[in-house]
């Protein structure tokens, strides 16, 4: 009888262990509108919830800083102030990012362009086409080896820096703030010691472990084509504990007498980049900084093209990092660097041709 | 000692099947009534905090209207791949929910069409209003995030 | 509860034989013809059903749980202990109930005892998943389980006609 005993305790033992509802697939899942976009955050496990809204927090504060709409924010004061301003918080580590994409990118990522942007119209919604003067007049003031950040130091009250722009010089982290938002995310969720979550920040993807059923998230890519089509992909990421980010001319655009202008502008020309790209996805693993490279490089390598982008890959662009791409061109390829081929699941009823990079 | 069972089929056994099956044809027919998007939940955030939820099949009755930000949304229950989203009977294709009509700047929301599936939305930047499907069975083949 | 060396021999026979059954019943995959999660015969049912009536509820009680325990351990899933606990234990206590109402016949007994193991199975998917979604499912495994219900009674029938002559049937 006792063993009988001994075997229901046993048993009892067993199910203690597996029964309770796994704490590690409670979610929360939250909407946050911030950085001119919507975002999503869904988190699992335990600490789900105070997870989440503690990712809100972070992307509330980072706009506060960061909008270049909002007067009040420090990059607004920069741009009023032109010249030379003691910044502190989270613009500094941008800065000193954007200064180095700059370099690494030979001038394709610039946050100088902000003046040509604005007169574009894709700052304030009021679309126009500038007059060739204008943008030469403009393009004067686009080049980003000006800004310069002071090494930070703390001086008690915070880690500060001086910051010095060109003259006439202002400056738009948007195409670079949300990687690095999603850099803070992961921060949060590592923090909170989340088993999985998942954060799309406007274009800007994060993904940590794996899915509740243990198998790899599924990032779709939209296809440039058909941009309104909810389930128009080109193909599907299967990633874990990956940072990817997607830049494409469809995203935001305007149309004057039938062409197309979109909103990703060529510091160089001026005018929105026609590298013969349609739209240019950057995955990293999720090592910290990398959502910021992700962002910053899908950018830059869409408005460098296909061959200098895949060159940019071949010789391992950024220096202690790797970065994996997935290049959609005008005349309907589809171009998808070697590491990433296992884990990208071809649409072949998209009507694109595949290829894999080496 | 116990009983010996019976061994051949009663009366009362027809209570029990007949307790199950109605058991199972009430679940379904609830189920049925949720809306056809088989439990789903559609979820208005306006501001970044939740509005309402309500299943799709709700919209059916009545097309809903949200205003937030000066602008205005009207949402209402579309069939996925139909043109004209007042057309509700349907014989074929997904139910689901679209912005029929709005007033913001960008039509965004408009251009979106019918979301069907859990996990897609509806974002309206000018009017700060995210409608997004939630629950339901869950297609593993489904995308989890979009990219662009 | 005392048992005789012979109940308790019996106990372990019949756990060995629920066990064999769980295993043969996936030789027919009932679910190559209804497409549907967590559809399957339940022939181990049949010996929890002989154990209710000829030995009683605890010992019937004990077979289910060390039978559970013993498959997911066999087939290295432990996860799937809580489905097969949570519908063993479900279909026990239905099946201990309605095998005391004095009208029922066996196939009422059983058909009610799978209905209710896919009520726990639901039940379990639902705790697992946090999400309500596995409810869909639950009208389809419903319906199947009176089918299935019915099929294992008629085995329990055909099993307690062919034992009633021996003396199993009296403790």
């Amino acid at each position: 009888m006792r063993h009988l005993a001994a075997c229901i305790l046993l048993t009892l033992l067993l199910v203690g262990c597996a029964a309770p509802a796994d704490p590690d697939k409670a979610q929360e899942s939250i909407q946050v509108i911030a950085m001119d976009t919507a975002m999503l955050i869904t988190t699992y496990g335990e600490r789900s919830s105070a997870a989440a809204y503690a990712a809100e927090d972070v992307i509330r504060d980072l706009e506060k800083q960061l909008s270049r709409t909002k007067e009040d924010s420090v990059v607004s004061q920069l741009n009023a102030a032109g010249r030379r301003m003691l910044v502190e918080g989270d613009l500094i580590p941008l800065l000193s990012s954007s200064g180095w994409f700059y370099e690494l990118t030979s001038g394709a990522f610039d946050i100088t362009v902000a003046p040509v942007v604005s007169a574009w119209g894709f700052t304030t919604d009021s679309f126009q086409v500038p007059s060739q003067e204008e943008l030469h007049e403009l393009l004067k003031l686009v080049d980003g080896s000006e800004v310069s950040v002071t090494p930070a130091y703390d001086d008690g009250e915070g880690t500060k820096a001086t910051v010095r722009l060109g003259p006439g010089q202002s400056i738009d982290l948007g195409a670079i703030a949300k990687g690095y938002a999603a850099n803070k995310v992961l921060e949060v969720f590592r923090e909170y010691g989340l088993p999985r979550a998942k954060a799309e920040l406007g274009g800007n993807v994060l993904v940590l472990g794996d899915r509740p059923d243990e198998t790899p998230w599924r990032v779709g890519i939209q296809d440039p084509k058909r941009p309104d089509d909810p389930n128009g992909f080109i193909g599907v990421l299967e990633l874990t504990d990956s940072f990817a980010v997607t830049s494409g001319g469809y995203q935001r655009y305007f149309e004057e007498n039938g062409k197309r202008y979109h909103h990703i502008i060529d510091p160089s020309t001026g005018y929105p980049a026609d590298s013969g790209l349609t739209s240019v996805t950057v995955v990293a693993d999720c090592e910290m900084e990398n959502g910021t490279m992700c962002d910053a490089l899908s950018t830059a390598l869409f408005i460098m093209g296909e061959e200098k982008a895949l060159d940019f890959w071949r010789s391992g662009g950024v220096p202690d990092s790797n970065f994996e791409l997935v290049l959609v061109t005008e005349d309907g390829r589809v171009l998808i660097t070697e590491g990433l081929a296992d884990r990208f699941v071809r649409d072949e009823s998209s009507g694109y041709s595949y290829e894999t990079i080496s | 000692m116990r009983p010996f069972p019976k061994l051949r089929p009663t009366v009362w056994d027809t209570l029990v099947v007949l307790c199950v099956a109605v058991l199972a044809v009430g679940l379904a027919f609830f189920q049925w009534r949720g809306g056809q998007s088989q439990g789903l939940t559609a979820v208005v955030s306006i501001d970044g905090t939740e509005a309402e939820r309500f299943a799709p099949g709700e919209l059916l009755e009545q097309p809903r209207t949200y205003t937030n930000n000066g602008y205005t949304l009207e949402v209402a229950c579309g069939v996925w791949g139909e043109v004209s989203p007042w057309n509700h009977v349907s014989s074929g294709g997904e139910q689901g929910v679209c912005v029929v009509v709005s007033d913001c700047p960008t039509q965004d929301c408009v251009h979106t069409g019918t979301i069907t599936r859990s996990g897609q939305s509806i974002v309206c930047l000018p009017a700060r209003i995210i409608i997004r499907l939630e629950g339901g069975v869950t297609d593993p083949d489904a995308v989890d995030a979009v990219l662009g | 509860m005392k048992l005789t060396t012979k109940q308790l021999s019996l106990c372990a026979l019949l756990t060995a034989m629920a066990l064999a059954l769980s295993y043969l019943e996936n030789l027919f995959p009932l679910s190559l013809a209804i497409p549907v999660p967590g559809v399957k015969l339940g022939l181990a049912n049949i010996v929890t059903l002989f154990a209710l009536y000829a030995l009683g509820a605890a010992e019937a009680m004990l077979i289910l749980l060390a039978r559970c325990l013993l498959g997911s351990l066999f087939a290295g899933n432990l996860n799937a202990l809580m489905f097969s606990l949570l519908g063993g234990l479900c279909a026990m206590g239905v099946m201990i109930v309605l095998s005391r109402l004095p009208g029922l016949s066996l196939y009422g007994v059983s058909a009610g005892g799978a209905a209710a193991h896919s009520c726990g199975q639901i039940a379990a998917a639902v705790l697992t998943l946090g999400s309500s979604a596995p409810l869909y499912y639950l009208p389809v495994l419903l319906a199947v389980s009176l089918l299935t219900g019915g099929l294992t009674g008629l085995a329990s029938a055909c099993l307690f006609q062919g034992l009633a002559h021996t003396d199993l049937m009296k403790g």
